[in-house]
């Protein structure tokens, strides 16, 4: 490392250590190899671990992060991560309604399609997704988010997933009181089975919602007074000739140049839609839950049999799934390492540790806040928005619009707390 | 002004960057020194507003210098 210089790094020349390039070759060659040790437990579990592989490189490389497209978004009026959200719904709706409609062509007789994230909507919902919202905010970055962040080495991060199980815990033993009196009397509506029109205006009114959100983003977004975009970046300037010299370029624009939003939104969405195509669609909190009631269990402390959710979907952890190596676990843990591979790769992974130790606290607080509503609402923003707007669920939306109004009390909080 | 954010995470190094361009109202520059990726694309747009123009240096791995250049330092500053 160079010292007492002041370095200027030209974007051809990044001060980065080649070690970590190395580091992250060996842990994708290792990857790589869990995906085949993953296979011998069930075929699909391979491709699924490859997928949240896929995922995690693409939350990291676009920088991606929902909690600070709802933050932000009111922070400081800008929609750049929100419009990368809704590209990503637009390509996942498109494709989920496929696969929904070769499971159920005849949607008005009240069948669900299986493993689609059609979930309960009613206060459990709202409840959830303005508990989850402050959470994201206070913790500084939401479920995903604080995953693939520790794969890039942020210690507080790791606290507010530490944060989620026991809050996932904490729910569980509320669970059948929430299920008796909220849960189990509310409604799962799902658009096709509800609308005259079926799959076709469950799909066009999704559309038009997605297209609503991203207009009202860009008028909110122009009276703050952003021109919207950002001026080219520097590598983007200067055009390489010589096919080494445009394959390098290539190369930067992947693994070390950060991804557009959008990029990223539609990659994500994509990942989702494959996933969904092997076996389930993309989701988090389902593992996540299956931690803290494994721990629970083996403190001998359990909550007894939680009513209902077997049947619920979503991510809730089904109490069939034993083992380790189950679906959840590929997609899950896969993201945390895909993650990894992406910012040894880019020369960004750094074990942080922030400077105050109210941080900790911040992620401690948040992520207990996030796992007992993600518990709730069974799902976080991948399961219960993400993956909940394209299965034209009405739940998606819901928790989407109650994910804003906690975004928004978070961000009051956030200002008082230096 | 200097601000050392490494560690911090959104959307704190945005706020104080923010905090700062909005007190100093183009008197002085504001250097951001940061390791967290994620500014680099959300404290660029927020310079204009506030009257100023940024640059970014990779000054480490991962470690970036942002500096806020006031547009038109000696007419905001120089009454003062």
């Amino acid at each position: 490392m160079t010292t007492g210089t002041n370095v200027r790094a030209s974007s051809w020349a990044p001060m980065r250590l080649p070690a970590q390039s190395i580091a992250g070759g060996v842990v994708l060659v290792a990857a790589l190899a869990f995906s085949r040790v993953a296979g011998t437990a069930g075929a699909v579990l391979a491709p699924l671990w490859l997928l949240g592989m896929l995922a995690g490189f693409t939350l990291q490389r676009s920088r991606f992060c929902f909690a600070s497209a709802f933050r932000d978004f009111f922070l400081f009026g800008q929609s750049r991560i929100l419009n990368g959200i809704l590209v990503g719904l637009a390509i996942s709706t498109a494709g989920f309604a496929l696969l929904m409609f070769r499971q159920v062509p005849f949607p008005q007789f009240g069948a669900l399609p299986n493993e689609a994230h059609i979930l309960p909507v009613g206060l459990s919902t709202v409840f959830g997704g303005v508990l989850f919202g402050i959470g994201m905010v206070l913790a500084g970055g939401c479920s995903s988010g604080s995953l693939y962040r520790v794969g890039e080495g942020y210690v507080a991060s790791a606290v507010a997933v530490v944060g989620m199980v026991v809050g996932l815990g904490l729910l569980a033993f509320q669970w059948n009181w929430w299920w008796d009196g909220v849960i189990s009397n509310e409604p799962k509506l799902w658009l096709p089975g509800r609308l005259p029109g079926g799959y076709g205006a469950a799909v066009a009114l999704t559309f038009a919602g997605i297209a609503g959100a991203f207009v009202l983003g860009l008028w909110w977004e122009t009276r703050q007074g952003f021109g919207g975009g950002l001026p080219a970046r520097a590598a983007d300037a200067e055009a390489p000739a010589g096919v080494r010299a445009r394959l390098g370029a290539l190369w930067r624009r992947v693994f070390v140049d950060g991804w557009s939003p959008v990029m990223g939104g539609a990659v994500l969405g994509v990942t989702g839609l494959l996933m969904y195509l092997a076996a389930q669609p993309f989701g988090v909190t389902g593992e996540l839950s299956r931690w803290a009631q494994g721990s629970t269990r083996a403190l001998d402390l359990g909550p007894g049999v939680l009513k209902g959710l077997d049947a619920i979907g979503g991510c809730a952890a089904r109490a069939g799934e034993g083992g380790v190596l189950t679906g959840t676990f590929a997609i899950t843990v896969g993201v945390i390492v895909g993650s990894l591979i992406a910012a040894l790769f880019s020369g960004e992974f750094k074990l942080r540790f922030p400077p105050h130790k109210r941080r900790y606290a911040q992620a401690l607080v948040g992520g207990l806040a996030m796992g007992y509503a993600s518990g709730l609402a069974i799902g976080c923003t991948i399961g219960a928005f993400f993956s909940s707007i394209p299965s034209l669920s009405v739940s998606g939306w819901v928790f989407g619009a109650s994910l804003a109004g906690g975004a928004w009390i978070g961000v009051r909080i956030l200002e008082r707390i230096p | 002004m200097e601000l050392d954010v490494r560690g911090e995470v959104c959307p704190y190094p945005m706020m104080k960057a923010v905090q700062a361009m909005k007190k100093l109202k183009g008197r002085e520059e504001v250097v951001v020194i940061t390791d967290h990726a994620p500014c680099l694309e959300t404290i660029p747009p927020q310079a204009p507003r506030h009257g100023y123009a940024y640059s970014i240096e990779q000054t480490g791995s991962p470690e970036w210098r942002i500096t806020l250049t006031p547009r038109v330092p000696a007419e905001m500053g120089g009454a003062r």
